[in-house]
């Protein structure tokens, strides 16, 4: 029976070939296309402020972050608490250029796609440094490994002159073939600049789970003992793991770093791991799609949060600071919640709506 | 000679704090192979329940220390049964995970007391004058902290030595299906290894409180040192954790004394724990006096 590419009612693989596609049906693959159409269309038609363009470009770069946290976490089964200093690795690449060749340098401004992936691949040599007990130790430790280096990576960077004691690095503007991206312009071309980067990423993620590394990854995560037993080498792959994932990490953060013209402290610290953390979890672990939910769901949630401390704020005024209260209550709660009651995240939520909508109108 | 033996007492008063807070830490672990990430902020609402005893109730302090050992046992006795009894035979990523939840939450309780923003200090009960012996002198808070802890650390030992509820929380710690099958309730166990844990870690924040005052960043910061501590001790040693936490102790005070200054180096102190941590993590996993059969790759 040929079967029908356009409306599948089911799983009809008849090779392991089939099974691997990225787009089940030419269905899935027009809804792909126009999605993406549409996300490179919108900012043209619709008239955007700065304030919820940076916000979008926030999600995007966070979105760059959690896929190699994903990767990390969600199929290699190793937590890490530390990858907001593996961003910080990335950003502080810029940085250090920055300080010794001026913020407005021509490496930084002409070749920054090189310094993008310059700074990912710093990121990958750390991140492969920190996974090295990965060789003999299994999970349990490695959270300990990579939260130590967080905190080394806090005090590096606090108390060395050089990199000006944590306080913000300036980065200049980068030029493009038109000239220098203007002002006005700026948080608009990143936003360019950061899609093309998350759809390409994007399917590296996807087609490095295809490859006999990405199933390695997984395998070493259900049961290594057997992974052992097939010949892969769990430890190597462990450190595999981490090296990607501080180069996904790097990447982000020297995105991070353009976007805000510049490299400061206090946007990779520990809260901000737990937060990719949080964002890795909501999403979806171990899955693709949960790479974007959950950083979009955080940062909105964030976002609305802020609001909503400030309706109380102005209510309450006597008790603490309900700001900073409610930031981490909510992110606590989101986690707890999520874990106990959905811990297959909001991938989960979106593999049901498909379905449905497969099926419509019969029920199974 | 005395500025050395200064740094002793000051790294062993320092250093038997973090073993005490690494005890509780040791427990959890040891019972149910959690890594409990929120136990900083265990420690830091057992100081700040201590200093609204003590000074918004008007209790005494001694008093007001042991009630808030026992809120802190309830507390954490209820955290167990509310958010990790339903996650038993879940796998132990999102166990670990779910307790990064908690401190986050615990975080955003703190903040919404007085305690997030300001600093307070314990009411003076003690004489001021320290003690002096020849060049060396000891504050009497640190000495009656030195004293308590040296007790709390005696008295559980004991209890994992010869307390049935002590042997059988061992036992559980050992093999879950065999202490199973000999009439131990495992989940009674996680929830007082948690209790206990909980109750161990008020009494070293009411000490860290005397001490340096109340300040939560650096109280919960004492749940983040614990992990120096428990790597270099063995995760699944108590005497591990007692020993490796007076060997911590003595190389912050030493590396605050000698080294910071020195080379251009400052606040040495704050990393040097994690970068042994890292070696011991590479050569030595089992620390120095954990059990050997470390789960291989």
């Amino acid at each position: 029976m040929a079967e029908n590419r356009w409306l599948a009612t089911g799983n009809f693989f008849t090779s392991y070939r089939a099974e691997q596609r990225i787009f089940l049906t030419h269905i899935d693959r027009l809804i792909f296309v126009c999605f993406l159409v549409l996300l490179f269309a919108w900012p043209l038609v619709f008239e955007v402020s700065n304030k919820y363009m940076l916000v979008i470009d926030s999600i995007l770069i966070a979105i760059v972050a959690v896929y190699g946290l994903n990767l990390l976490t969600g199929f290699g089964g190793l937590i890490s608490i530390g990858h907001a200093a593996f961003m910080g690795v990335g950003a502080y690449t810029l940085a250090t250029f920055s300080r010794i060749l001026g913020s407005d340098h021509v490496l930084l401004t002409h070749f920054w796609p090189l310094m993008i992936l310059l700074a990912g691949g710093v990121g990958a040599v750390f991140g492969a440094v920190v996974g090295l007990p990965a060789l003999r130790l299994k999970h349990l430790y490695l959270v300990i490994a990579t939260l130590s280096f967080q905190m080394i990576f806090q005090w590096v960077i606090n108390f060395s002159k050089f990199l000006n004691q944590g306080q913000t690095i300036a980065i200049g503007r980068v030029f493009w073939f038109a000239g220098k991206v203007a002002r006005k312009e700026h948080y608009f071309f990143w936003y360019y600049v950061i899609l093309i980067i998350v759809v390409i990423l994007g399917f590296a993620v996807r087609n490095l789970l295809r490859t006999r590394y990405g199933r390695c990854l997984v395998a070493v995560r259900d049961n290594d003992r057997a992974a052992d037993a097939m010949g892969m080498h769990p430890g190597f792959t462990k450190v595999y793991a981490f090296a990607l994932s501080g180069f996904f990490a790097g990447v982000a953060g020297a995105l991070h770093a353009y976007l805000w013209r510049g490299v400061g402290f206090e946007s990779f610290t520990l809260h901000h791991s737990i937060s990719y953390l949080a964002m890795a979890i909501v999403g979806g672990l171990g899955t693709l799609v949960g790479s974007f939910f959950g950083p979009a769901a955080i940062l909105m949630l964030e976002l609305q949060v802020e609001n909503f401390a400030e309706l109380v704020g102005h209510y309450i005024t006597a008790v603490g600071d309900v700001a900073t209260a409610f930031r981490p209550l909510s992110f606590g709660l989101v986690i707890v919640l999520f874990l106990m009651f959905e811990p297959r995240g909001i991938a989960n939520w979106w593999r049901i709506a498909r379905t449905y909508f497969k099926l419509w109108p019969f029920r199974y | 000679m005395s500025y050395f033996f200064q740094l002793v007492i000051s790294g062993v008063v320092v250093g038997s704090i973090y073993a005490l807070s690494a005890l509780g830490f040791v427990l959890i672990y040891k019972s149910s192979r959690v890594l409990n990430l929120a136990h900083g902020q265990i420690i830091a609402s057992g100081a700040f329940i201590t200093y609204a005893l003590t000074v918004w109730v008007g209790i005494h302090i001694a008093l007001s220390f042991i009630m808030s050992m026992i809120i802190t046992f309830f507390l954490a006795m209820s955290v167990e049964r509310v958010f990790l009894r339903r996650l038993i035979g879940e796998p132990i990523i999102s166990v670990i995970m779910v307790t990064i939840g908690l401190m986050s939450i615990i975080d955003g309780i703190i903040y919404m007391t007085p305690f997030g923003a300001e600093n307070f200090s314990f009411p003076e009960f003690l004489p001021k004058t320290p003690l002096a012996f020849g060049g060396v002198s000891i504050s009497w808070t640190q000495l009656v902290g030195l004293i308590i802890t040296f007790i709390m650390i005696g008295a559980f030992t004991w209890f994992f030595k010869a307390s049935t509820v002590g042997i059988s929380m061992r036992a559980v710690s050992d093999d879950q299906f065999a202490s199973m099958s000999i009439g131990i309730s495992v989940p009674k166990v996680f929830g007082l290894a948690w209790a206990t844990a909980g109750l161990s870690a008020a009494a070293a924040g009411g000490i860290i409180g005397n001490i340096t005052g109340l300040n939560f960043d650096v109280l919960h910061s004492f749940g983040i040192i614990v992990f120096p501590v428990v790597i270099v001790g063995g995760l699944d040693s108590i005497f591990g954790a007692i020993v490796a936490g007076i060997i911590m102790g003595l190389i912050q005070q030493f590396a605050a004394g000698y080294l910071d200054g020195n080379w251009g180096l400052f606040g040495t102190a704050d990393v040097l724990p994690y970068i042994i941590l890292l070696i011991i993590l590479l050569i030595k996993p089992h620390g120095l006096f954990g059990i050997h059969e470390i789960e291989r790759v």
